[in-house]
């Protein structure tokens, strides 16, 4: 099995709209990977005219909020840098035990990357303006931004549904189960960890040999 | 041989339960998201994870609830999977003007603003190396093309219309409708221009594939939906209480109480959002207006809705199938409740404005009739023309009308038999009957105002005109309570009669002033009429003898000789002064 990679488009959104955006993207993507039997939910955005969907799942919106205040917490911590979330899709394969691993090895399938670049927000230690990695146009104004945001908001949703209708074979046969179908998981990353490039290498040798089809 | 022809039967069964599956799942879809009426009730919600989902739901697993009754007439589907399935959905407009037959309605426009094609691509070359699993596969495929429809239907420009007219109904002045057919109706080249065309990626099945494409209108700014989705509040310039009305026609409860929240709201209006609007002007209003209260109670009912459906004969809804079974939607927004609020906020204050109506008692004689002078005469209403009763008030409902028009007849009835001395009295019961009038309705607030052309204040609420009605009349049927001193010149006598006479009915004095001109001494002085009228009055003095010129030459020459004796006197007295010195 491959594991096919989503690179979504880079997105630039300010600390307040970080929310919504992560919310409509994820649960988007988690609309078409949860396979299992739903029941879909609209949920309109309030910052833009965009209206998602929700597989219904509260498990899954408990998880997806959690992880949310956690990249909050992140660009508070260290702003101006690049943002990454990645949400990972996996099939649990018990390796056989040896003298070093007991894990458990998870096969990924699909990986999406979401990135975020978050314009420096109002807080008093959230570093120095000429550090700001602020991609604004100064002369833009803010309704402008808006309207910028919503449009690769909209592109990023058609992005994910193409990439969906595209790829389809890679996906492992589906449970008898309701919502979401397949374990997953969600990891944030900065461009400037150390670690960052590291976690990429590892997910793409735990994938196993990359011509392997299903 | 016998097992993989039964394979292959079942393998084919089950290929086509899921074609046929999947062009019902989808009509679901993109009507559900695109036709409001379409729901079975009515409802734009989200199923909750506690409801049990039909086994028929359950395909594809995606949940969307009841399916429309209008698709079980589709389901002719079932029968030949070969050919597409058109969805259009199609916006009505009414392009005001270009009505025909002088009908005042304008034409309706239908304009395709997305083109659905769902097909099951047959194709022999497809069924090569077919695994058991095939359907499995197809209908896996399946779920995640129906996932990925599911939320394009939510980013296409038109879902932003369905929205619309799900939440403001007839309101937003447009209409969604669909037709589905298995061929595409010629689109124009014009047309076919501005749609945008998207196509999703076929899933392979047994014996062909499974397509969905789509042509959208990328933009539906042409359509001015947002402009139409709000009306301003129409301005009515024939409202009752303009003064070309006639102030004499009955008021029919409806016209009084509720014409004006009827103007205040736009045109189409559905039942509800009538309704939530009602009541909230209902007890708005002061409460003189509750008379007619029964008529708010009809406003809740549909049939109302007609009513008010007449005055907005310039909007006719679309006659199409799917609209005609709309069901009642949900109250309008807010924006309807705060203008009729806010109207009604404003007639409140116009209602209780202080008006510049002068206090009838207190009017300059420049108003009175020229033939009379007296000053007690201030006491009544002067005698405005008759146009003046002309302006009604459209405030005042027929009940207190009448209510105010028994209160007054009988303090007009106290006013004729008051007690008092002068034209004080005179005033105050004319005071008391205004003072009251504003108790009983509490619309008279200017009416004791010092200033201002009683034209103008007369006008202001039909209450009031009927209390000039009653001070009118007074006028007329009691003219002898004032003194009219003009034919007599004897101001004291006359007056005293006219306080003697001010506490008996009204032919008791219209009798005793006949009397009174009948026995009124005559300009020219008769002595025995004089004396006769003197001695009947019995409290006349000698001061009043009338008296003869020959009398008066007596006298002269009695004063001469008194004269003549005085100085004679004084001259004999000189005299005898001189001599005794």
């Amino acid at each position: 099995m491959n594991c096919e990679v989503c690179q979504l488009k880079e997105l630039d959104a300010d600390y307040f709209e970080v929310r919504e955006v992560l919310r409509c993207i994820l649960h988007t993507i988690f609309f078409h990977r949860a396979l299992g039997l739903v029941r879909p939910k609209d949920i309109d955005l309030e910052l833009f005219e965009i209206t998602y969907v929700q597989c219904g799942d509260a498990k899954l919106e408990k998880k997806v909020d959690e992880k949310i205040d956690q990249f909050i917490d992140r660009v508070e911590k260290h702003p101006n840098k690049k943002k990454q979330i990645c949400v990972s899709f996996f099939e649990v394969k018990n390796k056989q035990a040896t003298w070093f691993t007991h894990k458990v090895e998870h096969l990924y399938w699909e990986q999406w990357y979401i990135n975020l670049n978050v314009a420096q927000h109002p807080k008093p230690h959230s570093g120095k303006s000429h550090h700001s990695k602020l991609v604004v146009d100064p002369g833009e104004s803010a309704s402008g931004r808006r309207a910028t945001l919503e449009s690769s908001l909209h592109e990023v949703l058609f992005q994910i549904i193409k990439f969906v209708n595209e790829k389809k074979d890679h996906i492992p046969p589906i449970p008898n189960m309701e919502g979401v179908s397949f374990p997953y998981e969600i990891t944030i990353s900065s461009s400037s960890d150390s670690a960052f490039g590291m976690d990429m290498f590892k997910r793409m040798l735990q994938t196993g040999h990359p011509t392997m089809l299903s | 041989m016998d097992f993989q022809y039964n394979n292959n039967h079942n393998e084919h069964g089950r290929n086509d339960q899921i074609v046929s599956q999947f062009l019902l799942k989808t009509l679901h879809i993109v009507l559900e998201s695109r036709v409001p009426y379409i729901r079975p009730n009515g409802r734009r919600g989200n199923l909750s994870l506690g409801s049990q989902v039909r086994k028929s739901d359950k395909w594809f697993n995606l949940a969307l609830g009841e399916r429309p009754t209008a698709l079980d007439s589709l389901n002719f589907w079932h029968r030949n999977l070969m050919e597409p399935m058109i969805i259009d959905i199609i916006l009505v407009q009414e392009m005001p003007g270009l009505g025909q037959n002088g009908s005042g309605y304008g034409a309706l426009v239908e304009t395709v603003i997305e083109r659905w094609v769902v097909q099951y691509e047959y194709s022999r070359a497809s069924q090569s190396h077919q695994s058991s699993e095939s359907y499995k596969k197809t209908y896996k495929k399946s779920i995640i093309l129906l996932r990925s429809l599911y939320t394009m239907m939510r980013l296409l420009p038109a879902y932003r219309a369905y929205r619309k007219l799900s939440s403001k109904g007839k309101a937003c002045g447009f209409d969604i409708v669909y037709k589905v057919s298995s061929f595409s109706a010629p689109v124009t080249r014009s047309e076919e221009q501005v749609m945008k065309p998207y196509s999703f990626i076929p899933v392979e099945a047994q014996h062909g594939r499974l397509s969905v494409s789509v042509k959208y209108r990328e933009s539906l700014s042409d359509f001015n939906l947002e402009t139409s989705a709000s009306l301003p509040p129409e301005i009515i310039t024939d409202y009752v209480g303009s003064p070309a009305t006639d102030p004499f026609r009955a008021f029919p409860d409806h016209k009084v109480a509720t014409s004006f929240p009827v103007r205040e709201i736009p045109p189409p209006q559905r039942p509800h959002s009538w309704s939530s609007g009602g009541p909230f002007m209902y007890n708005q209003s002061p409460p003189a207006h509750h008379s007619s209260s029964g008529r708010y109670d009809l406003s809740s009912s549909p049939t109302s809705y007609d009513v008010y459906g007449q005055r907005t004969q310039n909007y006719r809804p679309p006659t199409h199938h799917s609209f005609d079974d709309s069901p009642p939607f949900s109250p309008s927004p807010p924006t309807y409740l705060s203008s009729g609020g806010n109207y009604m906020q404003s007639r409140l204050r116009s209602e209780t404005a202080p008006v510049s109506i002068p206090n009838p008692l207190i009017t300059t004689p420049r108003y009175l009739s020229p033939n009379l002078s007296d000053p007690n005469r201030h006491s009544l209403p002067p005698m405005s023309p008759r146009s003046t009763r002309y302006e009604v008030s459209s405030h005042e409902s027929p009940s207190v009308i009448r209510s105010l028009k028994k209160s007054e007849m009988s303090r007009i009835g106290d006013l004729s038999s008051a007690s008092g001395s002068g034209s004080a009295n005179h005033y105050s019961p004319s005071h008391k009957i205004s003072r009251d009038n504003k108790d009983d309705s509490g619309r008279f607030s200017g009416l004791l105002s010092s200033s201002g052309s009683p034209r103008i204040g007369f006008s202001r609420s039909s209450s009031r005109l009927s209390l000039q009605d009653e001070l009118d009349d007074i006028d007329f049927s009691c003219p002898f309570i004032v003194d009219d001193v003009d034919t007599c010149d004897s101001p004291v006598s006359q007056s005293g009669i006219g306080v003697k006479q001010g506490k008996k009915s009204q032919d008791a004095a219209v009798g005793a002033l006949v009397r009174m001109l009948r026995t009124a001494p005559p300009l020219r002085q008769d002595s025995s009429c004089c004396s006769d009228h003197v001695e009947s009055q019995s409290n006349t003095s000698g001061l009043f003898m009338s008296r003869k010129t020959s009398d008066a030459l007596e006298e002269l020459k009695a004063y001469t000789g008194i004269k003549h004796l005085i100085l004679s006197k004084s001259k004999d007295t000189k005299q005898q002064h001189l001599y005794s010195l």
